[in-house]
Parts: C-alpha cells; sequence; structure tokens
C-alpha cells in the first residue's frame, strides 16, 4: 500500500518513499515486510503511519482547541449581539456623522421597533451602533499619534499611552453611568453596549477639533471643539431623554415629582460629561 | 494475518507510537474493500488554518468555480478521526471524487512522479498574476471567486519588496512592517466577521491585504528617488493610500457580497495602509 500525499495535510517529504520497492498495490504485502524484518530503510516506512497519526491527532486536538475556545469566546463577548450593532451600511453612517455634529434640525429621535426587537442601525438613524465608536476609536490614536509627530515628540510608545489611557476613560465613564443608572433604579432598555456605543461617540468631536487644531493652530482648535462639545450634548440629552425619563416627561410636559427630576439630572450629569472628556482626552494634543 | 500482527507486535516493538499504529493497523486487513471508497472529503477538512495547505485543495478546482468551504473549518474532522478508535482507511486516502486534474491523481512512491515543487508548494504563479492585475486595475470589477484560494505566497513577497525598497532607503524595518501587517489583518479580520452575513477566515482576509500591498511599494520606491515629505509626496502619498483601500475593499466586497459597505470597508483599509504610508514616509 502506498500512501499518496492528497489527504489535505501537508506531509512531510519523507511520507513519499523514495525508492521503497513497494508494489503499490497491495497493502497486505506492506505489513509482511514490515513484520518480516528490515529495520534498515523500512524505517521509513514505519514512521509514515506514526506521523500520519500524530498529525491527524494534532489537528483534532487544534481543531477541538479551537471548537472550545469559540464556545468560551461567546460566553463572554456575545458575538451576534454585536453582530446587530455593526450592521450598518454607509448612508447610516453618513448621516450619522452629520448628526453628530449639527443635531439642531433632527426631529424624531425614537429607536423604532419591529415585533418587539429594535431595528437594525441600517434602517433607523436613531439606533446606535458600534462601528462609529471603533472607528472614531482608532482615528482618534493615529491623529493623536500625527500630532504629536508633528510637534515631534512621537515614539511608538506614545501610541501605546494614548490608546490605554483614552480605553480607561471610556471604561471609567461607562462604569459610572451603570452605576448611577442601578442607584437611580431606572427601568430602561439600555444594555452596556449601548453605553458603550453613546460614549463612543464623542470621537467623532475630538477628531475634528484635534485635525482643527492641526491645521488652524490652537484658536481653530478651541473654536470647533467648543461647536462640537455642544453638539454632543444636544445629541446625547435628546437620545437618552427618551430612554431614561418616563414617558410623559419625554414628550416634553412638565411632570412634577422627584423621580422625574432626578433622572432629569442624570441624564443631563452624562451629557455634561462627554465635553469634560473631550476636552481632557485632546487639549494635551495642540500646542 | 493478524495473528503474524500479533506476533511482531510482542516481539518487535516497544514504543507506545508503534503500538497505537499496529493497533490501529489491525483494522486495515478487514478494510481492504473499501480502501478506495471512503468518503474522507479533503475539501471539508483542513480550511481555517494553515494556508498554504488550502491552495492544494483549492487549486485543483476550474478556476471561476465558486467554492464558498473555507467557513467550514475544522469542524469535519474531529467526528472522522478519533485517535482512540481503530483507524480505518480513511485517513490515509483521498477519495478519487476529489482529484479532478489528472496531475493530482495518486502518487506513486517512485522520485519522477512526484508533483512539481511549486505545485506541491500551491504556488500558482497565473493565479498569483490574476490578483496582481486585479489589484492594479482598481476600476475593473472584481471576480468574488478570486479570493477563494488562501494563497500567502504572493503576499509574502510583497512584503519583503516593501521591506527592501524600505532598505533602500535606509531604513530597516522589516518587523514593523511584519507587526502592522499581524494587527491590521486581525483586527480585520474580527471586523469583517462582524459586519459580513457569512464570515470570512483568516487566510482569506491577509491574503487581500497582502495583495493590496502592491501599491504601496511604488509609493515606497519613489521614496527612494526624492523625499516624500513635499507636498509632491503628500498628495502621492494620498493617491497611493486611496488606490490600496480602494482595491482592497473592492475584492472584499465582491467576494463577501456586502452591499452598500465599500466605503465602510475600505475606511479601515485606509488607516492600515496610512500606518504603512507612515513608515514610509517618516
Amino acid at each position: 500500500m502506498e500512501y499518496p500525499v492528497q489527504s489535505g495535510f501537508r506531509q512531510q517529504p519523507e511520507v513519499r518513499m523514495r525508492g521503497a520497492p513497494v508494489d503499490p498495490g497491495d497493502p497486505r504485502l506492506l505489513f509482511d515486510d514490515t513484520s518480516a524484518g528490515g529495520i534498515g530503510h523500512r524505517q521509513a516506512l514505519l514512521s509514515d503511519p506514526v506521523s500520519n497519526l500524530a498529525m491527524v491527532y494534532g489537528s483534532s486536538l487544534a481543531s477541538h482547541g479551537r471548537e472550545m475556545m469559540d464556545q468560551n469566546l461567546d460566553r463572554f463577548i456575545p458575538i451576534s449581539k454585536l453582530k446587530y450593532y455593526f450592521a450598518v451600511d454607509t448612508v447610516y453612517v453618513g448621516k450619522k456623522l452629520g448628526l453628530l455634529v449639527f443635531p439642531y434640525m433632527h426631529d424624531n429621535w425614537e429607536v423604532s421597533y419591529q415585533q418587539d426587537t429594535p431595528v437594525a442601525p441600517r434602517f433607523d438613524i436613531n439606533a446606535p451602533d458600534l462601528y462609529i465608536p471603533v472607528m472614531g476609536f482608532i482615528t482618534y490614536i493615529l491623529v493623536a499619534g500625527l500630532a504629536l509627530g508633528t510637534q515631534n515628540r512621537f515614539s511608538p510608545e506614545i501610541l501605546g499611552i494614548q490608546a490605554s489611557s483614552a480605553l480607561v476613560w471610556l471604561i471609567i465613564e461607562v462604569l459610572a453611568v451603570l452605576l448611577s443608572l442601578y442607584l437611580v433604579t431606572v427601568n430602561t432598555d439600555l444594555t452596556t453596549i449601548d453605553l458603550v456605543a453613546f460614549s463612543g461617540y464623542k470621537y467623532v468631536g475630538m477628531i475634528v477639533g484635534v485635525i482643527a487644531g492641526l491645521l488652524f493652530g490652537r484658536m481653530g482648535y478651541h473654536l470647533s471643539l467648543l461647536w462640537c462639545c455642544v453638539s454632543i450634548f444636544v445629541f446625547t440629552i435628546r437620545t437618552l431623554r427618551l430612554k431614561i425619563l418616563s414617558e410623559a416627561a419625554a414628550e416634553g410636559r412638565l411632570v412634577r415629582g422627584a423621580k422625574n427630576q432626578l433622572r432629569m439630572y442624570l441624564t443631563m450629569a452624562i451629557a455634561a460629561a462627554q465635553p469634560v472628556f473631550m476636552y481632557w482626552l485632546t487639549f494635551h494634543l495642540v500646542r | 494475518m493478524t495473528r503474524k500482527f500479533c506476533c511482531y507486535f510482542l516481539t518487535r516493538s516497544s514504543s507506545p507510537g508503534r503500538l497505537t499504529v499496529l493497533l490501529a493497523m489491525s483494522g486495515f486487513d478487514k478494510l481492504d474493500a473499501d480502501f478506495y471508497q471512503s468518503s474522507f472529503s479533503v475539501d471539508d477538512q483542513n480550511q481555517g488554518g494553515g494556508g498554504y495547505s488550502n491552495t492544494d485543495v483549492q487549486y485543483s478546482n476550474p478556476y471561476g468555480q465558486y467554492d464558498y468551504s473555507q467557513p467550514m473549518g475544522y469542524s469535519a474532522a474531529p467526528g472522522i478521526m478519533q485517535p482512540q478508535q481503530p483507524y480505518t482507511g480513511q485517513i490515509f486516502q483521498p477519495t478519487p471524487a476529489f482529484t479532478p486534474a489528472s496531475t493530482q491523481s495518486m502518487y506513486s512512491s517512485s522520485f519522477e512522479d512526484e508533483p512539481p515543487l511549486l505545485e506541491e508548494l500551491g504556488i500558482n504563479f497565473d493565479h498569483i498574476w490574476q490578483k496582481t492585475l486585479t489589484v492594479l486595475h482598481p476600476l475593473k470589477a472584481a471576480d468574488g471567486s478570486i479570493m477563494n484560494e488562501t494563497d500567502l505566497a504572493g503576499p509574502m513577497v510583497f512584503c519583503l519588496a516593501f521591506g527592501a525598497t524600505l532598505l533602500f532607503t535606509g531604513k530597516i524595518q522589516f518587523g514593523y512592517v511584519y507587526g502592522i501587517s499581524a494587527i491590521g489583518c486581525l483586527g480585520m479580520y474580527c471586523l469583517l466577521n462582524l459586519m459580513s452575513m457569512t464570515g470570512v477566515s483568516f487566510g482569506c482576509v491577509a491574503s487581500v491585504l497582502g495583495y493590496c500591498l502592491l501599491p504601496m511599494i511604488i509609493l515606497s520606491s519613489f521614496g527612494v528617488l526624492f523625499s516624500l515629505q513635499g507636498m509632491l509626496g503628500i498628495i502621492l502619498t494620498a493617491a497611493i493610500i486611496g488606490w490600496c483601500s480602494f482595491s482592497a475593499s473592492k475584492i472584499i466586497i465582491s467576494a463577501l457580497a456586502m452591499d452598500g459597505q465599500q466605503l465602510l470597508v475600505a475606511y479601515p483599509c485606509a488607516l492600515l495602509y496610512g500606518v504603512f504610508a507612515l513608515i514610509s514616509v517618516f
């Protein structure tokens, strides 16, 4: 019997028995030969099944490991839920970016639902997504590197430092919002990923500010950052109002009561934190 | 026959490797009849991981045949190959149905019938050239099936060429090139898996991004001739980043059938190639 190479694995060259006088058609002959004797060049023959076996075992181990990793990964990071946040298209991203910079003309801020599940961001501009925050974060790091590079303060470690500090501030902010939502006992359908998305929208304003600062100097930086801060403030209030406040208050009617007032303050606090972070994370980049 | 086996086992072997092999082999004589009718399908077997072993499988498909078997990964394998069970003949035999091309039929053990080296390594120059042409003509529509071959030979060559052109300007930065490509490929792999309906394998992403590095080589070779930090250099850099990311996104879009997302895919590609351009320019 012979062992053809085509088993889909990359077998070692010695698997092909060069010059081994084996009748290709008869499998039993092989085994008879090895049992009869001849250790020398038959060793190559005998190691072939072992190496094949080892290879197959190794590959099955690898596939086992991969399955285990997939299962465990799904426990920590819900991949299917994440896919919802990335179901975007170019039109949505364009409109959303416009909304982040100029939210004053938009009237309907409600997220539309389809049989109890929120519609994908592709079809509803008010739905949160994760594409813009992730891309914004990465772009912010690169723009920060560029800004520091123009001031001759660049080294590759700086990128890592910027990235980790921005990430940590994001985590702190999301945890603080979660904690305050818990303390105020708001019944809302805001998930953690939603909060990450909303907190990530400020990177767009930060990038605009830093680029304006690079092109037009400090005055350009301050003006554009001011504009973006106000826009993000309005955007956050209008988006979160519908999620946190009760129905009546969200419609604008004045509803008295400590609960609603507390929720109003909470919304304003979250919205006010955005400009603070925006300034904190960018002022050292523009000189 | 079986007795001979046992005798051999008792007298000769002592290592556990041979023990398992011989235990496995004891099943062979019963299975002579279905040696060459095994249903072990090589196509499903090894798709996700090693790039070079895929090309052997894919190369035998006629060009242009749509083959989206890549996401299958290793899942077909464990059901067939449990090392504890006695081995059937399936592992060592390809299916006759698998090899349509005559050049890849059963290899005999003699030296002359071995496959040529390039074919065995899966380096198919014709396909490499086709893919290179696809990258160089960004306005021509791409064929969705060309990226079914996970071919890492071309991208490797391009990375080496990029590093070599950087070397001519005095920057010995092969490590940065490889590191950034690895991190960038990983990021794109995660993003594309989240954004597309069908998944994508890491080899496919690495292959596409590697092929679209070709215009960056042109940029860095210009960098040898004149400094890229002037206005002309900035314009050239921006144009080449746009070219790279446009062709990469075009190929990915056509391969994964994502509609209305070309710019969304092009933007992270542009970020990645922007980092390469940073290395070339500064």
